[in-house]
């Protein structure tokens, strides 16, 4: 076997809900990519093959779980396979989505396995590409978008002789990297200080439902603790429906205008709406905590080299009713810039001082919605005019959330921001996301309209 | 320690080393978010074994703007 590294806090925070949730189901990460012209399919099928040797992060396997259920990881030899061919092209495109949709439910499940497998997919309209499906631990979202533009570069060399892609970050060297930092006894002494000062300065955070303070409610009688300050997580029916709001390009550009102007990153004014509306939810609560899930690529290496990055910190916020808007954006800015400093921190220790503190419950959380915010890969996501190529890119969610609300905010190649809803249908309905995006957009643009609002002000407007 | 410096800030950019300013802007220049500016302040702290304290200094870390502030508030620690 080849050299094995223990996991990161990036990919224990994947295993942890795989042990949790007893299903890989929950680490499934799938996407297809096809484009509308007649693709070599050969081709294809060689830069596939590439990529694989090019970035290793699809090679990755895990050893069987020790007395413990600790795994540790290796990056296997390349291994060469011949991809399979499917061809959906008798039907809609609907239907072909509605297959991919399946084959994104389906799970890696055994011991040093490859945990990625492409497909080759012929859809209807001409579209022809691939389909990949893997575990959440060999890659994130923004690292599967690297992938796939780095085929298609390759793709683009072979077959027009454009310049070969120059080499991608090595994800060796980067995971070797975040494990000798995640072992650095100071660094991991400086973010525990941090996040132990938030909680010596607020106490323990206070549940907040985007159903209202009845969630709360009910938990506090079935724990019998009417001080009880955390709600219960859906642990058995984990099937998640996802629905879709397009943000107009107009509007977009208002917000992002806003952001330009005050030096607010987008993620952060996303946030400043999502607490805005729970709080208007649960009677106007001034303690309010999102989850963020924040993608730890800064380096030049880390930003090609795959690897699954992204960690998930609570965003802890106590903003009063007469602050205004640009002044709750600010303070939730200077919070998301701490955390950021100390983001390599595994958050399961954040988790773990605050159920030694508070003693709280099994299975219960203080969050009920979780962000991520996509920025646009390169400018020319943004220019309407770069987009010629008739594409059909879809990312199919696994079917099974361990989260309440996941919303993923991301810029679509026609400049529409998109709001992704997914939700775990136990708990909530298609109502429940429409009217979160209904009000979202309201606190958004009340605030941006005039940000020397309050936040009462707002909550009254709409 | 300037070159060392510099060597840091090259990571997080497509700038080489020798050419990176001291009067580059770190946003507008080097193209770091503010995601890459405070992770790249993380690493200051690890290879110069320096700590910089957010509460009181704040607004001294959203000050940083170019490559010398970054720099300056360094050796301050340093000292």
């Amino acid at each position: 076997m080849n050299q094995t590294y223990a996991l990161t806090a990036a990919q224990n925070m994947h295993y942890r809900w795989i042990r949790e949730y007893k299903t890989q189901q929950v680490s499934g990460l799938s996407i297809v990519a096809a484009f509308q012209f007649d693709v070599n399919i050969a081709t294809l099928k060689k830069c596939i093959e590439l990529e694989k040797q090019r970035y290793a992060c699809l090679r990755l396997r895990f050893t069987k779980p020790d007395e413990n259920g600790e795994i540790m990881q290796y990056i296997a030899d390349y291994e060469p396979e011949d991809i399979a061919e499917y061809d959906l092209t008798g039907m809609s495109l609907q239907e072909a989505d509605d297959i991919m949709q399946k084959w994104a439910y389906e799970t890696f499940d055994g011991d040093d396995i490859p945990m990625a497998e492409f497909r080759i997919v012929k859809l209807p309209s001409r579209y022809t590409g691939f389909f990949v499906h893997m575990d959440h631990r060999l890659n994130d979202s923004v690292g599967v978008a690297v992938m796939a533009t780095d085929i298609m570069n390759l793709y683009k060399h072979f077959e027009t002789g454009t310049p070969y892609p120059a080499p991608l970050g090595d994800f060796e060297k980067v995971l070797k990297s975040d494990l000798e930092k995640a072992s650095n006894e100071k660094r991991l002494a400086r973010a525990k200080k941090f996040w132990d000062e938030q909680l010596d300065e607020y106490g323990e955070p206070l549940y907040s439902d985007i159903q209202g303070p009845s969630v709360l409610e009910e938990a506090r009688k079935k724990h019998n603790d009417p001080n009880l300050r955390a709600a219960d997580i859906e642990r058995k029916e984990l099937f998640v429906a996802v629905k879709d709001y397009q943000l107009e390009v107009d509007s977009m550009q208002r917000a992002i205008n806003f952001c330009l102007f005050n030096q607010i990153s987008p993620t952060n004014l996303i946030l400043l709406v999502i607490r805005t509306y729970l709080s208007k939810m649960n009677n106007g609560q001034e303690d309010i905590t999102i989850e963020n899930f924040v993608s730890r690529r800064s380096t030049q290496d880390e930003m090609t080299s795959g690897g699954s990055r992204v960690l998930c910190f609570p965003c802890r916020t106590v903003i009063s009713g007469d602050t205004t808007f640009i002044e709750a954006a600010r303070k939730i800015q200077n919070h998301q810039n701490r955390i950021y400093m100390f983001s390599g921190y595994d958050p399961e220790f954040i988790r773990a001082e605050m159920k030694k503190r508070y003693n709280t419950p099994d299975d219960t959380t203080y969050v009920s919605v979780y962000l991520t915010y996509q920025p646009p890969m390169n400018t020319s996501d943004l220019d309407p005019n770069a987009q010629k190529l008739r594409t059909h890119i879809k990312w199919f969610a696994n079917g099974a959330a361990t989260k309440k609300m996941y919303l993923t905010v991301s810029h679509l190649p026609d400049r529409k921001l998109n709001f992704s809803y997914h939700y775990q249908t136990a708990q909530l309905t298609e109502k429940d996301a429409e009217l979160m995006y209904y009000y979202m957009m309201r606190i958004l643009f009340r605030g941006i309209e005039d940000p020397g609002r309050t936040i009462n002000e707002i909550i009254d407007m709409i | 320690m300037e070159e060392k410096f510099k060597e840091i800030v090259a990571r997080y950019c497509s700038v080489k080393a020798e050419d990176i300013k001291n009067d580059m802007s770190f946003r507008d220049d080097l193209g770091l978010s503010s995601l890459d500016l405070m992770t790249f302040l993380g690493d200051l702290e690890d290879e110069f074994d320096v700590e910089f304290e957010l509460g009181e200094d704040e607004q001294k870390l959203s000050n940083v703007r170019t490559v010398e502030d970054a720099m300056n508030m360094l050796k301050e620690y340093m000292e």
